[in-house]
């Protein structure tokens, strides 16, 4: 922006009007900021929080506020949260999860498992059977049958840019005995087999598709729930239908439409929800939750989630290619990490930064069956500045510790341009020096930071960083979360794949994570990882900061929300209705 | 002038070329992928991702990669987006009109204002209304655009409720005109406030030096109305350099409205960069760089054109 | 010869006291009011940018999580922000950062440029034709993209490194400042002579030609220095410029974004410094144009 290219001299009188104006702006300007903003109380009636007893009315259309896009809606191609939540009740899958972590079915009769025969292990490799329900038909009225299962398997082997193969890689092939039984055979154990086809493509559709991710499908997936996407305008929003050929219908879907509207950012998106003018939101943050929480009309839910957000310490030497053998010269030393973690104030942290709607942290697995719980140690500086100064870490002039010749100094990487994280590191960082520990902030761009890999220069898997934050989620089935944690799973530059970037090197660790992959028992794989969860715990190598809770609000007159801890709020759209 | 047209835009050629090929090489030397999208799925194996750069052709050698995809570019065929899958042209199809419609309002807003007001203060010289003219424009034209949107929010759409606070229309509503125009004025004053405040100036100056010179004397002289004066002989010589200074600003209007477009919502040009760029979609980025580029040089020959259309002085070779 | 004595004598007192250029130029400066309020101000800004330390009890970068978002007081004149510390302080501070990344800026543009434009401008001929095609071509760099891939995708992105980029995107108007003003004097007379006696080239571009340009290069540097603080402040709202938690005025306006509907002090005040700096700015370049071209004011006939 370059400034008026001419010159023009003024006399005396311009000063002065010039001058007149700019003070009247900025007199207008400090008036509004001196003002605080008025929280208005919805316009509709306040309901009363137990309306548990008022009759459920049919139709209506009921529009949620998104403030992220789906870049396509085609669930074998996209990996965005706001994907599943869009396709919740359009894409459906054989199997589902209820809060508690239990499977339930969905388009099969049954969960297939060992007890009930549906699972049949045969040394090393196991057959599952599915049976759909009878009658079930695609929202263009064509039949599911069992082909589509069987289709759903062969495209995602073939197409080259689905998102991941994992457990379609291990089905040797699949037999079709009759048009709604399915035979899977797995070619070894795999334990998380009931969510395996989470998403069932129609093969009437696609089958004669050259290239799927060229066709309206990516848009506008074809599915058997509830409702039918009918229109995707980008950049605006994204219509549902219901869904005539639901297996529910006609007493479920109770709404008539639903619309996911695209606003630019989550403070829009509670803007027009406290105006009335959307009827839900997805993903607050927790900073916006007393708003909600103060006006009328509005309802939150806060869900438990399992996602955990975690501070990980390189104990390797921090190059490129580090060698799994070479001792950090600071994280190295326990003290150095059990100081790290006893002056985390992660109550504080919960408490201020996240307004109370999170836990703090104890282990990566949070939620499910298989959940480890033992927390951590609390925040206490006294004891941290003790290990300090038992281990030899001398504070220097500048408060700063040093032991021979090491300073403590360390930086401290997490993705830019997330306002909760670099609020928590800034906390961090004055903790941290008030036990001596320096520490500078030298975040990334997560398309760098989280790039998964060693030609992207993802700080993680070279090992070129010292303290790095990010959250991870793991699946119902915890396994491939907890391989994380053996040792051989550390990148290097031989191998990158694995994801083992503390380097943390634990033979008891190794031995439980290994025994419980090779059992289908629920209760020993739990306490094999429990096992290795105490080992890991015993390192100091991690600090589990805090169990994020999914956060959504609606106004009082959208009903039928149920709280689902492992599938976002919209996991049950046929039963919302709205209150007229 | 046809030739000189076709000279300039031959020259054109490499001097597009070689944008494209710098930013290419921009993008891919820095760090990052377009495959830490997949990140968070936590059933995402080193051989999907193997598999996945395969499938995107980011493991072949860059000189190649770039090849292959300029082949593909002068064929109309833009590839497809990483994340959507759709085709470049057909994204950028989409959200150019929206960007267009925008900044279209805000070029026919800056001069219905513009022109007047500059004329006004540049005949009314250190008047009252010249003095508020000239302290307003400064001011605008200091402000930086971001925070401008960011008090016009605040103020009409928070506080006085007046105006909505982002996007291009009420989602649901059939059109209506009413309502496409409230959610245009926020975005439109924004830009236009802070480009009003130059090209006022711009013209201010050009008129005054225009008004001083000799002809304007005789034509006064002449007995000529005082309105016949200004507006016939001052103003038509001196909106020629304005109109190659107009020129010249549009392809910043592609670009500028980016940050306009983050704050409002806006569905356009800008905020698909800023979309793909965070998610390392490199074939949106180099189609869009594509079309701004050519905007910009394209921008600049039209404005040496009218210079030279306008100013008969000015013959071309 | 006693009367031309006595006629030279009163117009000698007639003419007045004589004046250096430096003087009627400096003379020019203060009689434009604005250019003067500019001078003020912005001196106001950057004493108290560097004084900060001295003016302010608050430490800028220590959170404080027991007074978040505290409207303005007498504490906290212009409230705390979303960490609670005091928004005055890291104005303060934050000016340190964006004054000195403007000027810096401007200071590595104005070095290239001129480079470059004494290279185009003396030497001529196809060198100048290069250097203008590449001229032409970093021209047609959306800019401002650019500054965003930048952003994106560098690792570091520190004050040297943002220095840095800025002054790699506005060297162009310089180097055609400067090309023109080489262009036009390169054939003059007084070159000529200095060849004459043997002046070799570099004598002759530093000492005969180039303090030619000096005036619209000051004037364009100036002007530069408003739009680096301008360009940095927007890479910092995006969230690609400053990192924290080091804050510069754009910065600080990131956070404003996310809390406009309850706290919208930390929007307006940020802004508002930038806002200031950059109107005094443009003044004193406006000033600095009537002061160093004194044919460049316009007038009514």
């Amino acid at each position: 922006m370059t400034a008026g290219p001419a010159a023009v001299r003024g006399s005396a009188g311009e000063v002065h009007m010039s001058r007149l104006l700019t003070l009247a702006f900025a007199v207008a300007l400090v008036a509004t900021a001196c003002t605080s903003p008025q929280t208005t109380p919805s316009a509709s009636a306040s309901a009363a929080p137990t309306a548990t007893a008022a009759a459920i009315t049919r139709g209506g259309t009921a529009i949620v506020a998104i403030w992220q896009e789906p870049s396509t809606l085609a669930p074998m191609y996209g990996n965005q949260t706001v994907l599943g939540l869009v396709i919740n009740g359009t894409v459906e899958g054989l199997a589902d999860t209820t809060t508690d972590g239990a499977y339930v079915p969905t388009l099969a009769t049954r969960v297939p498992d060992v007890a009930n025969g549906g699972v049949v292990v045969k040394g090393d490799k196991m057959d599952v059977t599915w049976d759909l329900k009878p009658g079930i038909k695609w929202s263009d009225g064509d039949p599911l049958t069992s082909a589509d299962i069987k289709y759903t398997w062969e495209l995602w082997l073939k197409d080259p840019k689905v998102n991941t193969r994992t457990g379609f890689d291990q089905i040797e092939s699949i037999d079709l005995p009759t048009e709604l039984t399915a035979v899977l055979h797995y070619k070894t154990i795999y334990a998380p087999y009931p969510l395996n086809f989470s998403s069932i493509l129609p093969k009437h559709l696609l089958e004669k598709e050259a290239d799927v991710s060229k066709t309206d499908y990516v848009r506008r997936p074809l599915g058997t729930g509830p409702f039918k996407i009918t229109d995707f305008k980008a950049g605006d929003s994204i219509t549902l239908e219901k869904n005539p050929n639901y297996r529910g219908a006609p007493e479920r879907p109770y709404l008539d439409k639903i619309i996911f509207k695209s606003v630019p950012s989550s403070q829009v998106a509670l803007a027009q929800l406290q105006a009335g003018e959307v009827h839900a939101m997805w993903n607050l943050t927790e900073a916006q939750t007393p708003d909600v929480e103060k006006t009328t009309g509005l309802s939150l839910q806060v869900v438990p989630g399992p996602t955990v957000e975690r501070i990980e310490m390189n104990t390797a030497v921090n190059k490129e290619f580090t060698d799994p053998n070479s001792v950090h010269p600071v994280l190295g030393d326990i003290a150095v990490r059990k100081a790290l973690l006893y002056a985390t104030p992660k109550q504080q942290l919960v408490d201020k930064l996240l307004f109370g709607k999170a836990k703090p942290g104890a282990s990566p697995v949070s939620q499910g069956w298989a959940a480890y719980r033992e927390p951590q140690e609390g925040y206490d500086p006294a004891k941290a500045n003790k290990a300090l100064d038992d281990a030899g870490w001398a504070k220097g002039s500048d408060g700063i510790r040093a032991k021979g010749g090491v300073r403590a100094s360390l930086t401290y990487t997490t993705t830019t341009g997330d306002q909760l994280r670099e609020r928590v590191q800034q906390v961090l960082v004055d903790e941290w020096k008030a036990v001596g520990i320096e520490v500078k902030i030298q975040n990334q761009p997560s398309a760098v930071f989280l790039a998964g890999s060693c030609s992207a220069k993802d700080p993680r898997k070279l090992g070129t960083y010292d303290i790095d934050m990010y959250a991870s989620t793991p699946s119902i089935d915890p396994h491939t979360t907890m391989l994380r944690y053996n040792s051989k799973r550390i990148p290097t530059q031989a191998d990158c794949a694995g994801e083992n970037y503390t380097r943390f090197k634990n033979p008891t660790a190794d031995a439980a994570i290994e025994a419980a992959g090779a059992t289908l028992d629920l209760e020993k794989r739990k306490a094999s990882y429990a096992t290795a969860l105490k080992a890991l715990n015993d390192a100091y190598v991690i600090i589990w900061l805090y169990d994020r809770a999914n956060i959504d609000a609606r106004l009082d007159a959208l009903q039928g929300w149920q709280p689902n801890v492992w599938r976002r709020f919209t996991w049950n759209m046929q039963d919302w209705w709205m209150k007229k | 002038m046809g030739r000189y047209v076709v000279r300039r835009l031959i020259q054109a050629l490499p001097i597009l070329l070689a944008i494209s090929v710098a930013s290419f090489a921009i993008m891919k030397a820095m760090p990052g992928g377009p495959l830490a999208a997949y990140e968070g799925n936590p059933d995402f194996t080193e051989a999907d991702r193997l598999r996945l750069e395969h499938a995107f052709g980011l493991d072949q050698p860059l000189p190649l990669q770039y090849i292959s995809w300029l082949g593909s570019f002068v064929r109309l065929d833009w590839g497809y987006s990483f994340s959507s899958h759709q085709p470049v042209l057909a994204l950028i199809g989409e959200r150019l009109p929206n960007t267009l419609y925008l900044m279209g309002t805000v070029f026919v807003v800056v001069l219905l204002f513009a022109i007047p007001i500059g004329v006004m203060t540049a005949v009314k010289q250190y008047s009252v209304f010249d003095h508020v003219v000239t302290g307003t424009t400064f001011a605008f034209l200091s402000t930086p655009t971001f925070w401008l949107g960011l008090l016009l929010i605040i103020l009409f759409g928070l506080q006085l409720r007046w105006l909505p606070l982002g996007g291009m229309q009420t989602l649901g509503a059939p059109f209506d005109l009413g309502d496409r125009l409230r959610h245009l004025i926020l975005p439109v004053a924004t830009i236009a406030l802070v480009q009003m405040g130059s090209h006022v100036r711009y013209l201010r100056a050009s008129m005054l030096e225009t008004i001083g010179q000799d002809y304007m004397r005789t034509a006064r002289a002449k007995g000529l109305q005082e309105r016949v004066v200004v507006l016939r002989h001052a103003l038509k010589n001196a909106s020629i350099p304005l109109v190659t200074v107009i020129a010249l600003d549009m392809p910043e209007l592609f670009v500028g409205a980016l940050v306009t477009e983050q704050i409002f919502g806006w569905p356009g040009m800008g905020r698909l960069f800023w979309d793909s760029a965070t998610r390392a979609d490199y074939p949106i980025l180099q189609g869009i760089l594509a079309v701004s580029s050519s905007l910009i040089v394209l921008a600049n020959l039209v404005a040496d054109v009218a210079y030279g259309y306008l100013d008969p002085r000015i013959r071309y070779s | 010869m006693a009367t031309s004595s006595v006629a030279v004598a009163p117009i000698a007192a007639l003419r007045g006291p004589e004046r250096s250029q430096l003087r009627m130029a400096l003379e020019r400066f203060r009689a434009h009011r604005p250019a003067v309020l500019g001078v003020l101000v912005l001196s106001a800004l950057a004493v108290l940018a560097a004084a900060a330390p001295i003016i302010s009890p608050y430490d800028p970068d220590k959170t404080v999580l027991l007074s978040l978002y505290e409207p303005p007081s007498l504490g906290h004149p212009f409230g705390t922000d979303d960490l609670g510390r005091d928004l005055a302080t890291r104005i303060l501070y934050g000016g340190r950062v964006s004054l000195s990344i403007g000027l810096l800026a401007v200071s590595v543009a104005v070095t290239i440029g001129t480079l470059v434009g004494v290279t185009a401008g003396y030497y001529g001929r196809w060198i100048d034709s290069v250097l203008m095609r590449f001229v032409d071509m970093m021209y047609s760099f959306p800019r401002l993209f650019l500054l965003i891939l930048f952003g994106v995708f560098f690792k570091g992105m520190t004050l040297p490194v943002i220095v840095i980029v800025l002054g790699l995107l506005s060297w162009m108007t310089t180097s055609r400042l400067v090309r023109a003003t080489f262009l036009s004097l390169k054939q003059r007379e007084f070159v000529e002579a200095a060849r004459c006696v043997g002046a070799s080239d570099r004598r002759i571009i530093f000492r005969h030609i180039l303090p030619n340009a000096l005036a619209p290069i000051i004037v364009a540097g100036t002007l530069g220095v408003a739009a680096a603080i301008i360009t940095e402040s927007t890479l910092s709202f995006l969230g690609l410029g400053i990192q924290p938690p080091t804050s510069s005025w754009g910065s600080m306006l990131n956070h404003a974004t996310t809390d406009m509907n309850k706290a919208p002090w930390i929007a307006i005040f940020p802004g508002l410094f930038i806002f200031l700096a950059v109107v005094s700015i443009n003044f004193i370049g406006d000033g600095l144009r009537d002061a160093l071209d004194p044919r460049h004011v316009v007038r009514k006939a």
